[in-house]
């Protein structure tokens, strides 16, 4: 991580409190507005939040802590972002898809986002929302497919260059 | 050691929170950034401080939204204020 605070400021659990008031604040001002782009306001709010997390060291943590907070129990390892989402938005207008969705672009914007770039503007110049998720399932889906070519290479290779061998041994 | 990173709203009131324990104490040496810290920490909790990090990937500090339009409506209310007189 590049940056750890250069004094140690503890962070309670009333600060985790405020934190996920703060996020459902954001989510209520999306829900009264009518601007479509109002999500991008609740996205950034869960991405900085995540993104100190992070830095920090302790994001599955403290996702896991708000998840306790909020009566939530899971036996996996949360994913921050979704944990968040889960936490402060309201579940009859996110439902288990939507969630995924966001907590994918975001995951996206962790990997090749600017520090400088807002949010919003990121999302928007890679083509929305709905792209931004497929980016990283694309991603995601190659990255499996070149981690998983090496080893088969790897397995493949002897068993030709025997053939071979056995090839030229009797021909 | 480096200074808390925060955004000006938060350093005028670390500032502050600084002048007025120099006024208080006895004895006791607080430096500012023992004094910026506990501020922090208790604005934190009422939710008027949160951490980010900045674009050189340092945990920083800034004031919350709820923080801003509570000091914008003081600013306002001031400003109404000063019209009356």
């Amino acid at each position: 991580m590049p940056g750890r605070e250069p004094t140690t400021i503890p962070s309670s659990i009333e600060a985790m409190r405020a934190s996920l008031l703060r996020l459902e604040g954001e989510w209520e001002t999306v829900q009264a507005s009518r601007n479509r782009d109002a999500i991008y306001g609740y996205l950034t709010a869960v991405f900085e939040l995540v993104s100190w997390w992070a830095t920090d060291g302790r994001a599955v943590a403290r996702a896991g802590r708000a998840l306790h907070l909020r009566g939530h129990h899971s036996d996996r390892e949360p994913e921050p972002f979704a944990a968040l989402i889960l936490c402060t938005a309201d579940r009859d207008q996110v439902d288990d898809r939507t969630r995924s969705k966001w907590s994918r672009v975001l995951r996206y914007a962790a990997e090749f986002k600017d520090p400088d770039e807002p949010l919003g503007d990121f999302i928007r110049r890679k083509g929305g929302i709905n792209r931004c998720a497929s980016r990283l399932s694309r991603q995601r889906r190659l990255g499996k497919q070149y981690q998983g070519a090496q080893p088969n290479e790897i397995a493949c290779k002897p068993p030709i260059l025997l053939t071979h061998f056995w090839f030229r041994q009797n021909n | 050691m480096m200074p808390i990173p925060m955004d000006e709203i938060l350093t005028e009131l670390s500032d502050q929170a600084f002048e007025a324990s120099r006024l208080r104490r006895i004895g006791v040496h607080t430096t500012p950034d023992q004094v910026s810290a506990e501020m922090l920490v208790e604005l934190e909790a009422a939710g008027d401080a949160m951490r980010f990090v900045d674009a050189d990937g340092r945990i920083a500090w800034k004031a919350t939204p709820r923080l801003c339009d509570h000091l914008r409506d003081l600013e306002r209310d001031a400003q109404d204020d000063l019209e009356d007189v």
